[in-house]
């Protein structure tokens, strides 16, 4: 399995746990990635302010992936359902392709997604990795860890552009990789809800309500911690955790891991190799927790 | 409930009035008689009415005068006019005076109780819409794409091209007021159909029947076979998949010149709604621009805007405006349908928008809701309307090529945490804001949002 690692803006700046983990788990579960210089934005923050920059960022990237002869692996949804939008537009209406082809690389042909897929790192461990291949590398129980999926938005939404993946109401995918690693997944209401993380720039007092929202929720649960799969629902979740505390009078003190993380401490990774130190909210009490490696 | 439904009927025929008293009283409302229409202004003066039939000529004080005269002493009352057949001009005369509907000569007791129903139903329906929080903006019950003619509360006819064709169905007016539609009585491809008159009925919960009438006459060339199987389409796409038939006109320029089309639709409404003396929550119908929901169509994502029925899924599912009632999907459509062009676009509320997608997910009209703020988004950008925040996000873009730029510290960070270095892309997204035409919108247009 081998794949384009599309990190977009966040995660190399912001979210180095999560690349860190997400390279340790990648490396023993066969995937193997490869950096490709050039790129750089998805596109998604200027989706709403020019369509055509939108376009012809997204599609950018697609074709650096296609010269590659590769799939790209997303590890944030964000960038995932842009580029997996704009791959599908580009296949499917040939004026469009042309013209946007005509723009960045006069002359040449792409097929966009009838060469290359787009896929999330959760989707590329739930379809091509598996389940069963996942629970063969296991190297520590995590077992009485009660953990809240938080799926976010754009890793299935919007449907229409993810071939009927999982059930965006009613998800299931990241609860199963949670169970895969023998942690039981926790279910609460607005499961499927907002992180509020869009509209973090134009108004703090909204994003941080729902997020405020959600960890409420996920704490009346009873779960020990969210897992999640996109970096900025966790600037949400984590890095502005003690903010929603002190704005709301609450103390939720939830960890707020990435599933890769997780995947790596069932996967025999110590804490440092997972980038854990880089959390927010600290998880030192959690990991003391979990069954010794075996 | 029934028993507190005051009903007045006017009519200087003493036999009428005997009958839709004795009709609607064996329903349980409560039903007055005036054979002279100042008597009816001297009981309006006391207690007043909820609902009043009045014939349109009478001696004296005409129907059409009354109905100003009763709507001056009392707005909120609901008028219904009775008429003859063939007077369709002055039914819709009427209700631009402010009758709630007409009912024709002569009438069953069966379509007498049901326009009744309907009326109540309306007055339900206004009441339960006052009192939500929206009263921002206008209050626009119904929504009336302004590409179709109306016979108003009725029915509307889309005009295809070459005229050779219409289609025809009943407007969201009354496909609200009857509820649930359960079953319709298609009229006979061939047969033909006259305006004004019935050409369908229309089964609904409660077991009652309303007759449809048509906006135009002509031959019927086909009907809609999928109603037979679902006839609550119409609920769901009273416009779209829910249209009844499609006819071969016989006199269309003459029909089209009795009906209600364009900016005529929205002056309807505002007069409709000045003379019930609501007129205080509405904008300058001068300042709206009819062609903003073309404008938006026009824009990639927002094709499907005028498919919105108003239904308020997005809202109900909206996590934001879970919390702030400022940011409101369907309220920001109706704006965006009704032409409030300036409003929306120079508003804070459609930067608002979480782009989580779920409106999109339950819409039932497929509207792509979150593409339809990105529209806009998009125009009100070009017109210079954007927030700082995002003006700054742009130039981070251009300069660097991603939001966050990563420099030589960073790299040496991550160097040492085993993580590949990221490089820059030389003169970051310049080039692809040239290719676009971003750049050049930026040195005209971009400012930030009042």
């Amino acid at each position: 399995m081998k794949y384009a690692l599309f990190l977009g803006c966040t995660i190399p700046a912001r979210a180095r746990n999560y690349e860190l983990s997400l390279r340790k788990t990648a490396s023993v579960l066969g995937i193997e990635f490869v950096d490709i210089e050039g790129f750089g934005c998805c596109g998604f923050p200027i989706k709403s302010v020019h369509h055509e920059t939108f376009l012809l960022l997204a599609a950018k990237s697609l074709i650096l992936a296609e010269e590659h002869s590769l799939d790209i692996c997303c590890p944030c949804s964000a960038c995932t359902s842009v580029l997996t939008e704009v791959n599908k537009k580009l296949s499917e209406d040939k004026d469009l392709r042309q013209s946007v082809v005509e723009k960045l690389s006069p002359g040449k042909t792409y097929r966009f997604q009838d060469s290359i897929r787009v896929r999330h790192i959760a989707r590329v461990l739930y379809e091509d990795v598996g389940i069963e291949k996942i629970k063969s590398q296991l190297k520590r129980q995590l077992t009485g860890l009660s953990v809240a999926p938080h799926y976010g938005c754009h890793y299935l939404k919007p449907s229409e552009i993810y071939g009927g993946f999982d059930d965006p109401g009613n998800p299931k995918s990241l609860d199963e990789l949670i169970e895969a690693i023998r942690a039981k997944p926790v279910s609460y209401e607005g499961k499927d809800r907002c992180c509020g993380g869009a509209v973090l720039a134009m108004n703090e007092n909204i994003s941080l309500a729902i997020a405020e929202k959600k960890l409420k929720n996920v704490k009346e649960a009873g779960a020990d911690a969210i897992s999640l799969i996109c970096p900025f629902c966790s600037v949400m979740f984590d890095d502005n955790q003690r903010s929603i505390e002190t704005k709301f009078s609450e103390s939720y003190q939830l960890p707020v891991l990435y599933y890769t993380q997780l995947l790596g401490l069932a996967l025999g990774f110590d804490e440092r190799e997972l980038g854990l130190n880089m959390n927010k909210v600290k998880t030192a009490e959690l990991v003391a927790r979990l069954g010794q490696k075996l | 409930m029934k028993e507190k439904i005051k009903i007045l009927v006017v009519d200087d025929e003493e036999v009428v009035c005997r009958s839709v008293n004795r009709i609607l009283s064996k329903e349980g409302y409560r039903v007055d008689e005036a054979l002279r229409p100042e008597v009816a202004l001297e009981k309006m003066k006391g207690a007043g009415y909820d609902l009043v039939f009045t014939d349109w000529k009478m001696p004296g004080i005409d129907g059409m005068e009354l109905i100003a005269r009763i709507k001056e002493i009392r707005p909120e009352t609901d008028i219904v006019m009775i008429t003859g057949y063939s007077s369709i001009e002055s039914a819709v005369k009427a209700m631009s005076l402010g009758a709630f509907n007409y009912i024709p000569k002569p009438f069953t007791p069966n379509e007498l109780s049901n326009i009744t129903a309907r009326a109540i139903e309306r007055r339900r329906l206004l009441r339960e819409e006052r009192s939500k929080a929206e009263k921002t903006y206008v209050i626009f019950e119904y929504v009336m794409p302004d590409d179709l003619y109306y016979l108003p509360e009725h029915a509307w006819v889309r005009v295809g091209e070459g005229k050779e064709v219409a289609e025809i169905g009943i407007d969201d007016v009354y496909q609200k007021t009857i509820g649930r539609i359960t079953k319709i009585d298609l009229p006979e491809p061939g047969g033909l159909v006259t305006q004004g008159n019935p050409y369908a009925e229309i089964h609904a919960s409660g077991e009652r029947i309303y007759q449809s009438f048509s906006p135009i006459s002509g031959m019927v060339a086909e009907v809609n076979q999928e109603l037979k199987r679902d006839a609550g389409l119409v609920n769901k796409d009273p416009y779209g998949k829910g249209w009844i038939a499609r006819v071969n006109p016989s006199s269309l320029e003459e029909d089209l010149k009795n009906l209600l089309h364009g900016d005529a639709v929205i002056k309807w409404w505002l007069k409709r709604e000045i003379i019930e003396r609501r007129q205080e929550n509405y904008v300058n119908v001068v300042a709206l621009d009819p062609k903003f929901k073309f404008e938006i169509a026009a824009e990639p994502g927002g094709e499907k805007i005028r498919s919105c029925f108003a239904c308020g899924t997005c809202t109900a599912i909206c996590p934001v405006r879970e919390i702030d009632d400022e940011y409101n999907p369907r309220k920001i459509i109706r704006m965006a349908l009704l032409g409030m062009r300036e409003e929306v676009l120079a508003s804070n509320f459609i930067w608002l928008c979480a782009s989580c997608y779920s409106c999109e997910e339950y819409c039932p009209q497929g509207v792509k809701f979150t593409e339809v703020i990105n529209a806009i988004k998009n125009i009100a950008v070009r017109e210079g309307h954007i927030p700082p925040s995002f003006i700054t996000q742009l130039e981070l873009i251009r300069t660097h090529g991603r939001l966050y730029p990563i420099d030589d510290f960073d790299n040496k960070k991550r160097k040492k945490e085993g993580l590949p270095p990221i490089r820059m892309e030389a003169g970051g997204a310049e080039r692809t804001y040239e290719l676009s035409g971003l750049k050049k919108m930026m040195t005209k247009t971009v400012r930030p949002s009042p």
